[in-house]
């Protein structure tokens, strides 16, 4: 190889890492893409039923869903809001079909299927209970944008702190709204409404 | 002299009517639980005397454990915490509802069924301790 070829070639690098380097400083999103980071939340996840069957995600297609991230051993603020996610339904009078309720536990260690399973049990109402391997839980957290951390209790075991919120879907998986714990039935029902017209 | 002691008595007592803490228990409510998953009272603790009193414990035959919590939600994350000693101030009352403090009923002997009953004791700094009744509701709660 002689020289002259030899500094082609390495001219011809320069140049693809250049092309590289630009292609790649377009692609990276600037900060004012957190606009439309609401429209990432959700998307096709596969965890465990109560059944202990794998559940698909698209089996929540067809209708709108309120999701929920709590775990069984929440004595007051998990059974509050399915309590509440069930009254709200039976409130908007389009019956259980309108609406799936899905509480999928951010505890995988403790709440296997048996345990979400008897849990959603607790509502007189339809409940979709889900767990999975702590590492689905992990990744459908993620694509929820939803927080849980464990927390140590004084005498031992732990409680585990977690995103309060309801997420609310259309019936095409596409995130819609928020149901905080902290706004009033009303305007929880009017969302709801919208949801389910 | 020792016939001098029940007049002694009625006079300090009615010396203290006036300061002394007087809670009164009532609303005591629970959702009904499954499995080993711990349960959560509700109850409204009046303090009708006119000095303050607090909520040091509880305790009940039902479960294992039973400790005063307190849930916030902080910046949307809910968190569950033990809460210290609960002020009762004079001539108040506290309301215990779902989503802030409850009293945590853990290793429960049995699961909680709708129209179950049990008695919970409440302790506190000043007043002796009180009994209530707490009756297991429907899901939905109150």
């Amino acid at each position: 190889m002689t020289i002259s070829r030899l500094r082609i070639i390495l001219w011809l690098l320069v140049g693809i890492a250049a092309v590289g380097g630009i292609l790649i400083a377009v692609q990276r999103p600037s900060p004012a893409a957190d606009e439309t980071a609401m429209a990432t939340i959700g998307g096709p996840f596969t965890l465990t039923g109560a059944d202990g069957q794998s559940f698909s995600s698209a089996r929540l297609n067809g209708k709108p869903a309120a999701i929920f991230f709590g775990f069984t051993n929440c004595p007051d603020v998990c059974p509050t809001t399915l309590a509440r996610l069930a009254k709200l339904r039976r409130q908007l009078g389009k019956g259980d079909e309108a609406l799936s309720v899905v509480f999928i536990t951010v505890d995988p260690e403790r709440d296997g299927p048996a345990e979400v399973g008897s849990y959603a049990k607790l509502f007189n109402a339809p409940v979709i209970g889900l767990t999975g391997s702590p590492g689905d839980i992990e990744r459908v957290k993620q694509q929820f944008g939803a927080f849980s951390q464990k927390v140590e209790q004084p005498g031992g075991g732990y409680s585990v702190d977690h995103t309060a919120s309801v997420f609310l879907m259309d019936r095409n998986g596409k995130f819609v709204a928020t149901l905080s714990p902290e706004e009033s039935d009303s305007v929880a029902l009017a969302k709801l409404s919208r949801l389910v017209a | 002299m020792i016939r001098s002691f029940p007049i002694l008595t009625l006079l300090l007592l009615a010396a203290c009517g006036q300061e002394a803490a007087q809670i009164e228990l009532s609303q005591a409510w629970a959702r009904p639980t499954v499995g080993q998953a711990p349960g959560a009272v509700y109850l409204t603790i009046e303090n009708k005397g006119g000095v303050d009193d607090r909520l040091t414990g509880a305790f009940t035959d039902r479960a294992a454990m039973a400790m005063v919590h307190q849930n916030e939600v902080d910046n949307g994350i809910a968190k569950m915490r033990m809460a210290g000693e609960i002020n009762i101030p004079a001539h108040d009352q506290i309301e215990m509802q779902p989503g802030g403090t409850h009293v945590m009923l853990e290793g429960l002997r049995a699961p909680l069924k709708t129209g179950d009953d049990f008695d919970l004791v409440l302790r506190f700094r000043n007043s002796k301790d009180q009994t209530v009744k707490v009756t297991v509701l429907k899901p939905e709660g109150k």
